[in-house]
């Protein structure tokens, strides 16, 4: 009896595909995104990561824009354009897997505060409030400079302290659907809470988490930036938000070196504003009350 | 349709007695709250910066190279040796003492250091914070009312697109920019003039490049929040009955529909403000502003522990106390009696 | 003419996403000064669209054709400043659903006020005592002034609708269903006062409802809508007792006259019922299936003070037959059918199922929910709106892991409810189809399980007038073939007089009478259940003709 329904999932995509696709924003913030992507995927195919290291670097450092180094050169001589290529790489990986960490704790925590009554979903969300009000940027900044330094901790310190937003609206959007009188019918055809939660209200949650994790991706990302550019990034890698630090450290701001810090900033800006909008677009199709008000 | 209840008090309808009496047991209720998100605040620094560490004088010291004697006389000062219990004690005894232990880095109380940098970073917050809210509050409600219009996609746009950029990014284009224009660093000039109209001047004019990066990244928030809490309010019964009670559509406007928007609203506003509180520091350590933002980016070099565990507590700590004021405020604004 | 309100080829046209939809058509009507006019009509017939046009208050996306003469003067051409000087001073409007038309944040003596202060140049203590002088009139004590609109009640907030609609004593009132979301005890109050002040004042009212008897009570003439068109306008007697148009038959016959003969056991019904089969007359003294005794369910209210929602209620519901549990919101009646099926835990006595304790753990729970089901109130809630027709009713089979074939058993049930052929329905999603299809779907996914005791929570309560004849002939017919027993809550006596055996009558959580329905509702003899009977829109009907 899979049949129907998946060809039924398909319908749905499709419609909610078309939808999509009348909003301008959303729609070119997916194309970017898409081109980013395919970029700093293949960046090991098209580029020579040699010129990356410090030591082989050929140019002279802090040169403007040339001919030969279109975006300029750092201070150790290196292409800006190259080092802003493989930036995207670090900048996406810890986005995306913080977003999937954070977004794994806020739902898991979103649903079982809603659903299960008594102390247990109350300390829950006692805590959830908790995390929420805290500076989460401050906590990131602890975490990351108690523990050694790398990739794997900027993600931890992110995803550990940006889930409770997630698990607010989850909560919300549960708490909505619970109260739905289709939850009391399957209460009352014998359902548990297994079924409740798998056949009702995961369904029902999980597009709207899907939305808030195209925008979960955004702030991840600058968080990671900001983290780097505080210095708790890993040393070994590239990352916009290293290179503006050590434009900052370096002195190069104060010397004037503009093509040093727009182009990470700017790609930093261009990739979040993309999944804001690619954000904003899928709530505005996914979230009915919006969609009435228009 | 009957209105018949699916589950809760049936009764409670017929109850009007109920505003009122039970603010008492609200305010009870929240400060209860708050005072155990600040214990757990007090736990989550001694957790951060003690136990998670493992051995804190061994990260204190991973750059640098460091005596057999230094590090002895360290572990003696942070009393690392002591059992776990025994520093949780001593840890929070001194926080209630006001004693927040003593900087690595520049061998000062923390709590000394942290008093001298409050005044600076309360300054810089509190005028952001102030002109965010009246320019997104003012921005939002226009661009809602306005629907679609031109100034909504313009503001809109504009104010998503501030809110993807990373603020130090921005605080250090401004430096570029205005390249001489604004001074660069600190808070006052080194030859300062004599009078308190010049000194004020000095400080305002020291005060306006990381004041503006701040502004600009939070009343875009402002702006996106009050401008869906109004579109929400918008399609209300209540303000059909506004209209056909002949009021004009700008009376409409601000004497009902805003003054509803504006609940939410100022909620969101005090739950961002822990947000406002991160931009701080990476503003602060743009622009030396001798804040605590500041504090903590030197802090990072060490790392200082001990001055990020008082940094972090005191950050913590006020951002709680700024909540609790807000829920309530929040209480006073709004007459409809919450649920908690 | 001197006509007060006069609707000439009205036609309203709301265009959305280049689909232009049109709610009203041609509408001719009119209404002279101390005149009652009523339109009825279900919901989307174009009634509260013609209500909103009036005074110009439609969606921007509706386009008006036809003329609007307020006092003789065109609606529709006015200008903005003289549209806004004639909303409110020379018509107002009680919007339905008093508690989302009052403004939340604001007290409701200034809600009051400010039309006074807008139309009127009155210095403000006499704005004061205006404000006082019109609750007085609604009989509303002065202090409630100062209280804000979620410290009311319905009833409450609809009067300060209604002083509200006076305060600048307009000479028409439009009255958009004024009384749906309150109880028949505060209906027949808030109806009455519209009564008296339109008797009183000589100004025109406008009722509409979907309720025909609550027109007939109250209106001279009544106008009855269907599909954006009036298919039948007279007088209001005469509509009642010689419906022309069909669905004026549909409306009337929908809400029946208690202690009438014609539709005792015969709810409105398209399809034929069948015979009543030979029953064994009820032995008062064996135990139902489905039995409480002494109930109780205490809630605590949010400043911990205990509410007795349920207060020690013995109840029996026997094989082959239908019991109406019958009472207002707030009674406690929904909370009783909640506990019965086992979700919600009783403080106090317990629910026996064919002599034998009801468990409370999950697995004996769930094996006794094969037995007694529910079908809610509202079906368009009451079905996932992602599930398919097959998987609402095969879900409750695939929770109890039934052997045999499941589409054959999903089918049987599709067909049991009455929808015919039921293999077109199985691909069909919730927003397909109609309210009263739904209520099959709930049904059928109920009789899936072959229960032997169905407890409905109003399970007509939100359909159209037309659909709920069927749905209550369905509910007869499934106990007159398959004997299944049925618990029918209910706000309508006219409901247990069209279908129950026996009828509970349930006040503050206790039940005040039960009994045959014939016994209960022609000769009650409880206080309570004589006013809920006294304020049936026919009982208003005859008071008010004594009273003016």
């Amino acid at each position: 009896m899979t049949s129907p329904a998946w060809q039924r999932r398909r319908t749905a995509a499709r419609d909610l595909w078309r939808e999509f696709r009348t909003n301008r924003g959303g729609l070119v913030g997916l194309c970017v995104l898409a081109a980013i992507v395919v970029l700093a995927v293949l960046a090991p195919l098209i580029t020579d990561e040699s010129g990356l290291d410090v030591i082989s670097a050929t140019g002279t450092p802090l040169q403007p824009p040339s001919g030969e180094y279109w975006l300029g050169t750092d201070v150790d001589g290196r292409s800006v354009l190259l080092l802003t290529f493989w930036g995207a790489r670090v900048s996406l990986l810890v986005g995306f897997a913080a977003t999937v960490l954070s977004v794994f704790i806020g739902t898991l925590v979103g649903i079982v505060a809603a659903h299960f009554q008594g102390w247990p979903s109350a300390v829950l969300l006692r805590v959830t409030d908790f995390f929420l009000v805290l500076p989460s940027l401050v906590l990131a900044i602890a975490l990351s400079s108690v523990l050694t330094k790398g990739v794997w901790t900027i993600v931890l310190a992110i995803g550990v302290t940006s889930w409770p937003s997630t698990a607010r609206l989850v909560r919300a959007q549960t708490l909505t659907i619970e109260s739905r009188p289709y939850i009391e019918r399957a209460k009352a055809l014998g359902g548990g809470h297994a079924h409740l939660i798998g056949k009702h209200v995961l369904p029902a949650v999980l597009p709207l988490v899907l939305a808030n994790t195209t925008l979960v991706v955004g702030s991840s990302i600058i968080a990671e930036s900001t983290l780097s550019f505080l210095g708790l990034g890993d040393p070994t890698s590239v990352s916009w938000g290293s290179m503006l630090q050590t434009a900052l450290s370096s002195g190069a701001v104060t010397a004037g070196a503009w093509w040093y810090l727009l182009p990470p900033g700017l790609a930093i800006v261009v990739i979040v504003l993309s999944f804001t909008l690619v954000g904003r677009a899928l709530e505005t199709v996914l979230n009915p009350r919006l969609k009435a008000g228009r | 349709m009957t209105t018949s209840t699916t589950g809760g008090p049936p009764a409670a309808d017929l109850d009007e007695r109920r505003a009122g009496t039970s603010t008492s047991r609200f305010v009870a209720g929240k400060v209860g709250g708050a005072l155990a998100s600040l214990v757990f605040v007090v736990v989550l620094g001694f957790l951060l910066f003690r136990m998670i560490p493992g051995d804190p004088v061994a990260t204190m010291t991973r750059d640098r190279p460091t005596s057999p004697e230094q590090l002895a006389r360290l572990r003696e000062r942070l009393g690392v040796d002591e059992p776990l219990w025994r520093q949780f004690l001593d840890y929070a005894l001194g926080l209630l003492r006001g004693d927040l232990g003593t900087s690595y880095l520049y061998n000062r109380p923390v709590a000394t250091m942290i008093g001298e940098r409050l005044w600076p970073t309360i300054l810089l917050v509190g005028t952001a914070t102030v002109l965010a809210v009246a320019l997104g509050m003012w921005l939002g409600v226009r661009a809602a009312w306005k629907r679609d219009s031109t100034f909504d996609r313009v503001h809109t746009g504009v104010a998503l697109t501030l809110w993807s950029v990373p603020q130090f990014w921005l605080g250090l284009l401004l430096l570029i920019a205005t390249q001489g224009l604004f001074p660069s660093r600190g808070m006052r000039s080194p030859d300062l003039p004599e009078g308190f109209l010049a000194e004020t001047l000095d400080v305002a004019w020291h005060l306006t490049l990381p004041c503006l990066t701040l502004l600009a990244v939070i009343y875009a928030q402002y702006m996106l929040v009050m401008r869906s809490s109004l579109l929400e309010e918008m399609g209300s019964e209540y303000l059909t009955t506004a209209r056909a009670k002949g009021l004009r559509d700008d009376l409409v406007r601000r004497r009902h529909a805003v003054p509803n928007a504006l609940l939410p609203a100022v909620t969101l506003v005090f739950l961002q403000f822990g947000m406002v509180v991160s931009g701080t520091v990476t503003v602060e350590a743009v622009f030396s502003w001798p804040g605590l933002g500041l504090l903590t980016y030197d802090a990072l070099r060490g790392p200082d522990l001990p001055l990020l565990q008082g940094v972090f507590v005191v950050l913590a700590g006020s951002v709680i106390v700024m909540n609790l004021l807000a829920e309530l405020l929040y209480r006073v604004l709004d007459p409809r009696v919450r649920a908690a | 003419m001197s006509q007060l309100l006069e609707l000439r080829n009205l036609g309203v046209t709301y265009s959305t996403g280049g689909e232009a939809v049109q709610a009203v058509r041609g509408v001719n009507l009119a209404l002279a000064p101390g005149e009652t006019l009523g339109i009825a009509g279900e919901s989307g017939s174009g009634k509260s669209t013609v209500a909103l046009s009036v005074l110009r208050l439609l969606p921007r996306s509706a386009n008006v054709t036809g003329e609007i003469l307020l006092d003789g003067e065109d609606v529709t051409t006015m200008r903005w400043g003289r549209l806004r000087a004639v909303r409110w001073s020379s018509a107002s409007v009680v919007f339905q659903g008093a508690m989302h038309a009052l403004n939340p944040v604001r007290r409701v003596g200034e809600q009051i006020a400010e039309p006074i202060r807008l139309h009127t140049d009155l210095p403000e203590p006499k704005v004061r005592a205006r404000v006082t002088e019109l609750l007085e009139q609604v009989d509303l004590p002065s202090e409630k002034a100062r209280s804000y609109p979620h410290e009311l009640s319905g009833g409450q907030k609809q009067r300060v609708m209604i002083a509200m609609a006076l305060a600048c004593e307009p000479r028409l009132i439009l009255a958009d269903e004024p009384t749906t979301a309150l109880d028949v005890i505060v209906q027949a109050q808030v109806l009455a006062l519209l009564g008296e002040l339109v008797a009183e004042r000589g100004i025109g009212l406008v009722l509409i409802t979907h309720d025909l008897s609550v027109l007939a009570a109250t209106c001279r003439r009544i106008a009855v809508m269907y599909r954006g068109e009036v298919v039948e306008e007279g007088p209001g007697d005469e509509v009642m007792a010689r419906p022309r148009h069909e669905h004026t038959r549909a409306l009337a016959a929908a809400f029946p006259t208690v202690g009438d003969p014609a539709s005792r056991f015969a709810p409105a019904t398209a399809n034929p019922l069948p015979p009543e089969p030979d029953r064994a007359t009820p032995d008062e003294e064996t135990p139902g299936l489905l039995a409480a005794r002494d109930l109780r369910v205490t809630f605590r209210d949010r400043r911990g003070e205990a509410v007795h929602a349920v207060a020690g209620v013995d109840l029996d519901v026997r094989r082959d037959e239908i019991v109406a549990l019958v009472g207002q919101s707030g009674s406690g009646k929904t909370t009783l059918a909640r506990t019965l099926l086992g979700l919600q835990r009783p403080t106090a006595g317990s629910v026996l199922y064919d002599g034998r304790l009801v468990p409370t753990s999950s697995a004996g729970l769930k094996e006794y929910r094969r037995q007694v089901q529910l079908v809610l109130q509202d079906p368009a809630s009451a079905l996932n709106p992602r599930h398919t027709v097959y998987e609402a009713v095969a879900e409750g089979p695939r929770i109890h892991g039934l052997t045999g074939d499941e589409r054959s058993l999903v089918l049987e049930a599709l067909a049991a409810a009455e929808l015919r052929p039921a293999e077109t329905y199985l691909s069909r999603l919730p927003h397909e189809l109609s309210g009263g299809q739904r209520q099959r779907v709930v049904i059928a996914g109920a009789l899936a399980l072959r229960p032997s005791v169905l407890v409905a929570d109003e399970p007509v309560a939100s359909l159209d007038a037309s659909v709920r004849g069927e749905i209550l002939g369905l509910l007869l017919r499934l106990r007159r073939e398959l004997g299944l027993a049925a618990l029918v809550i209910t706000h309508d006596l006219g409901l247990a007089w069209n279908i129950a055996d026996r009828v509970a009558v349930m006040y503050r959580g206790e039940l005040v009478e039960v009994g045959p329905v014939e016994q209960v509702l022609l000769e009650p003899r409880h206080e309570y259940t004589k006013s809920l009977l006294a304020a049936l829109p026919t009982g208003t009907a005859r008071a008010s003709e004594r009273g003016v």
